[in-house]
């Protein structure tokens, strides 16, 4: 190597070093990543606390313990210029390399991604199991159960040749046998309909038509006639929408997704969710069964109910029907407006917000029937259910 | 802080040359000790201490041992050696080995050794050899005692190779950390030597990690002898890969600050012995080990018992350097048994057979080998050895197998070729025009990829920490 290019190859390296730095100076912190759908590590700072040394050294401040460092570490890496192209960058590449996979999704047939699902923790999975079971035997009123099966499930047979996937059915079947709740089987409906666009392709949601077979499956126990499909009207709202499993695959080359409804929203229809201000007051905030104003942001599953509550009152105006307490998931938000012609007031608790007890709140406000309404993920995996045996 | 992280390449090592380099030459290795120690203290800043006293301790050894030297007192010199060994052996002891023989006591009912619970400073098996070596060395008179203390300082905390080695002995870099120059070139193959460090470990060894991890974390029923087979090759380059693209990076990193360190490793995989294999991988903790100790035991001049026994010690040491647990012992006592039957006959028999036979022997002995090092779990262990060799829970293949074939086989034949000299054979071969025009594109390319990576693992553990 002689001298002169020595010195170009010493240039072109601190050149990008100094390229990337300069970038990195410019580019202002984002808060939030639209694309990941998650608050983005901001630049942590040292106060005096964080210099405290206590032993054991856990116990010390920031500095000491090493999670200052680790926080700005994160920052460096969330704050990158240029990041969301640097990990479809990334992606790009495991695909030429003939991966299936990344960050824990599937690539599979139809454009379609698929949140990989591994054998759950059996002691988490007893403990929730067991949760409901004290809280159906607590509760004054019917208690039903239903899993939801998701795509890893259901749509199995898309998955690459081979993946490894832990079958849903045997949690399904554990569940139905141990607890000693009325359990609905939702497995049986949804896998009828596995053909049809009953969950979404880049999201881990089901359709509002998957929705709709899972409120067939439920009528029996709830104890209502379904509302034939073909009296609703499809309607749909958005034809752009790009959901969770497309954010946590950091692919970019599928389709987009349309949400559709079916239910019309009437003004007889009220939604209501009650909170706590900052100072801690109680406020109720109006909501709607469609908020179209999701529509416009990355989030659009949102649109139904206005996403996250911890608790949320729908009244349909049909005063001659029975009050239900769904404890739920996200899966039940596009599940409600079927609900609404069959029921006076769906009270909605959410447990990862909502902890006061579920079986005083049936004595409260006089329900008549109690559903718990997980997606077989998050019922594996929530640590909330503690607080409906509460 | 590890080599492979968007905050290390984009932020230190920037700061890094840019201080290095507006500094003026006799205050470089004040501004390197500095950087140096931020380094160290990034994440566990009161370990930092332990540097300090580690300075303090083998600083003012070497002066004593040379003192003693000058003045013809043999005696007090060797005691002076003995006890600077005695605090760096002392050191690794308790932070590496107290709660692994605690444990082991309290599993056979002693309880007198209460478990500390205190975590590894990192890199302590790496400096605490350099700087056990610094004293050894003015002692033979194979270097000349450091009275600087910065100089000093910066010898033991030296940043490229703190924390995963390569383990440099004082008398290879003593007279580089006095005078070094700084030449554009160096830099530039520094730079060359860094970005293929940084491929083979963000692009190689993270890349087929998971496929071992997927292999080792499968429930034993479901493991095929073929899923056995493949997760072993896997752990194999994703190890060599982890390691050497680490110590590329270190010696790229010297390079760029002035320094030269010997290479680590030597394309292990085509050894044809396993005594060959040993002089390519891991070349420093080898010739350490063979140095301070094997020598010393009486190394080839001892026979027949005496020269076993040796070999054993040697090898348990090198075993149990690797991390406190049984299963790095068993992994050295393996090739301590390995090496001294190809010393005492095995080695002249293989002589004698074809080269393919000589391959597929070491690679055998090889894969065994990794097989103890990396299944930590004994339980693990046995139906794990068991798949390899036909007795599987789930057959000898599966469509399972097959999917992990399929995802990962682009990935494995680059691998493969990564870990053969046939890329640089060819590299070597090409015309001097063409290489200059393919470098820089290489380089760049390298670049983006290895960022792509990067900013995509928020967090990216570096595999030797625990050793």
């Amino acid at each position: 190597m002689n001298k002169n290019y020595a010195r170009f190859i010493c240039g072109l390296f601190c050149g990008c070093l100094g390229l990337s730095a300069v970038a990195n100076a410019m580019t202002p912190d984002k808060t939030f990543s639209e694309i990941e759908n998650r608050n983005l590590a901001q630049r942590p700072t040292l106060t005096a606390d964080d210099f405290k040394l206590d032993w054991p050294m856990e116990c010390s401040g920031d500095f000491f313990t090493g999670k200052f460092m680790s926080d700005y570490e994160t920052y460096v890496t969330d704050q990158f210029a240029g990041r969301d192209l640097w990990v479809a960058g990334k992606a790009y590449a495991e695909r030429i390399l003939g991966k299936q996979e990344n960050n824990g999704v599937y690539f599979c047939d139809g454009s379609t991604l698929i949140t990989r699902f591994d054998a759950p923790n059996e002691e988490r999975l007893n403990k929730n199991i067991g949760y409901v079971s004290q809280f159906a035997e607590k509760a004054s009123v019917p208690v039903y159960f239903g899993l939801i099966p998701t795509q890893a499930t259901v749509w199995a047979d898309k998955l690459p040749n081979g993946a490894p996937n832990y079958d849903q059915k045997q949690i399904i079947d554990q569940a139905a046998q141990a607890t000693s709740a009325q359990f609905v089987d939702l497995y049986t409906p949804l896998m009828a309909h596995r053909d049809e666009e009953i969950f979404y392709r880049t999201d881990h949601h089901w359709t509002s038509l998957g929705a709709y077979y899972g409120y067939e499956g439920l009528a029996g126990a709830l104890g209502y006639s379904p509302v034939p499909l073909a009296d609703y009207e499809k309607t749909t709202v958005s034809t752009e929408f790009y959901g969770t499993v497309f954010s946590s695959s950091g692919v970019r080359w599928v389709e987009p997704d349309q949400i559709d409804t079916y239910v019309p929203e009437t003004p007889e229809i009220t939604v209501t969710s009650y909170t706590y201000d900052a100072k801690g007051n109680p406020v109720e905030e109006p909501r709607q069964l469609y908020d179209e104003s999701y529509l416009e942001k990355k989030d659009k599953y949102s649109m139904f109910l206005g996403g996250q509550q911890s608790l949320g009152v729908v009244r349909t105006g049909n005063t001659d029907k029975p009050r239900l307490l769904l404890i739920r998931d996200s899966y039940s938000d596009s599940l409600v407006p079927f609900l609404t012609p069959h029921f006076s007031e769906i009270h909605l608790i959410d447990l990862r917000y909502y902890k006061m007890s579920a079986a005083q709140y049936i004595e409260d406000n006089g329900i008549d029937m109690a559903l718990v309404l997980y997606s077989v993920p998050n019922f594996v995996s929530d640590s909330n259910l503690v607080w409906i045996g509460r | 802080m590890v080599f492979s992280s968007v905050f290390f390449v984009f932020e230190y090592l920037a700061v890094v040359l840019l201080a290095y380099y507006i500094t003026p030459l006799k205050w470089r290795n004040l501004v390197l000790l500095i950087l140096n120690l931020i380094f160290y203290g990034w994440g566990e800043p009161v370990y930092i201490l332990i540097m300090f006293l580690s300075i303090a301790i083998d600083y003012t050894h070497g002066l004593l041992v040379d003192r003693y030297k000058k003045r013809g007192e043999d005696g007090k010199a060797r005691r002076t050696v003995a006890f600077s060994v005695i605090f760096n052996l002392a050191l690794l002891f308790f932070f590496k080995y107290w709660d692994f023989i605690a444990g082991s006591l309290a599993a056979v009912g002693l309880t007198f050794m209460p478990k500390l619970g205190l975590s590894l400073p990192i890199g302590i098996s790496f400096y605490t050899f350099q700087t056990m070596s610094y004293t050894i060395d003015v002692y033979r008179g194979d270097a000349k005692a450091q009275r600087n203390i910065i100089n000093f300082g910066t010898f033991v905390t030296l940043f490229p190779q703190l924390i995963a080695g390569p383990i440099i002995k004082y008398k290879d870099l003593g007279d580089q950390i006095d005078h070094r120059d700084h030449t554009a070139v160096r830099f530039a193959s520094g730079v060359e030597v860094f970005m293929v460090g940084l491929a083979k470990k963000v692009l190689l060894a993270n890349g087929l990690g998971p496929l071992w991890e997927a292999f080792r974390d499968m429930p034993v029923e479901q493991l095929t002898t073929a899923g056995a087979w493949l997760g072993i090759v896997a752990y194999s380059l994703h190890l060599y890969f982890d390691f050497s693209g680490y110590s590329d990076m270190a010696v790229g990193l010297g390079r760029m600050l002035g320094f030269e360190f010997l290479r680590n490793f030597n394309y292990p995989y085509i050894s044809r012995s396993l005594t060959e294999f040993w002089r390519r991988w891991h070349i420093s903790l080898g010739s350490w080990f063979r140095e301070y100790l094997y020598i010393p035991l009486g190394g080839n001049r001892v026979k027949g018992l005496r020269f076993f026994f040796n070999l054993m010690v040697v090898w348990a040491a090198t075993g149990i350097w690797h991390g406190a647990s049984w299963n790095f012992l068993l992994w050295g006592l393996y090739y301590g048994l390995l090496l001294a039957a190809e010393k005492f006959f095995l080695g002249r028999w293989l002589e004698k057979r074809p080269v393919w036979f000589q391959h597929v022997y070491a690679l055998f002995f090889i894969l065994i080998g990794w097989v103890l090092f990396a299944v930590e779990d004994f339980s693990h262990l046995g139906p794990y050895l068991a798949a390899l060799f036909g007795r599987a829970g789930g057959g000898v293949w599966n469509e399972n197998f097959l999917y992990y074939l399929r995802s990962y086989f682009l990935i494995l034949i680059i691998g493969w070729v990564a870990a053969l000299p046939l890329a640089k054979n060819v590299w070597n071969g090409l015309r001097e025009r063409t290489k200059q025009i393919l470098l820089p594109l290489l380089l760049a390319a390298g670049f983006l990829l290895c960022t792509c990576y990067l900013v995509d693992a928020t967090y990216n553990p570096f595999l030797y920490f625990r050793f």
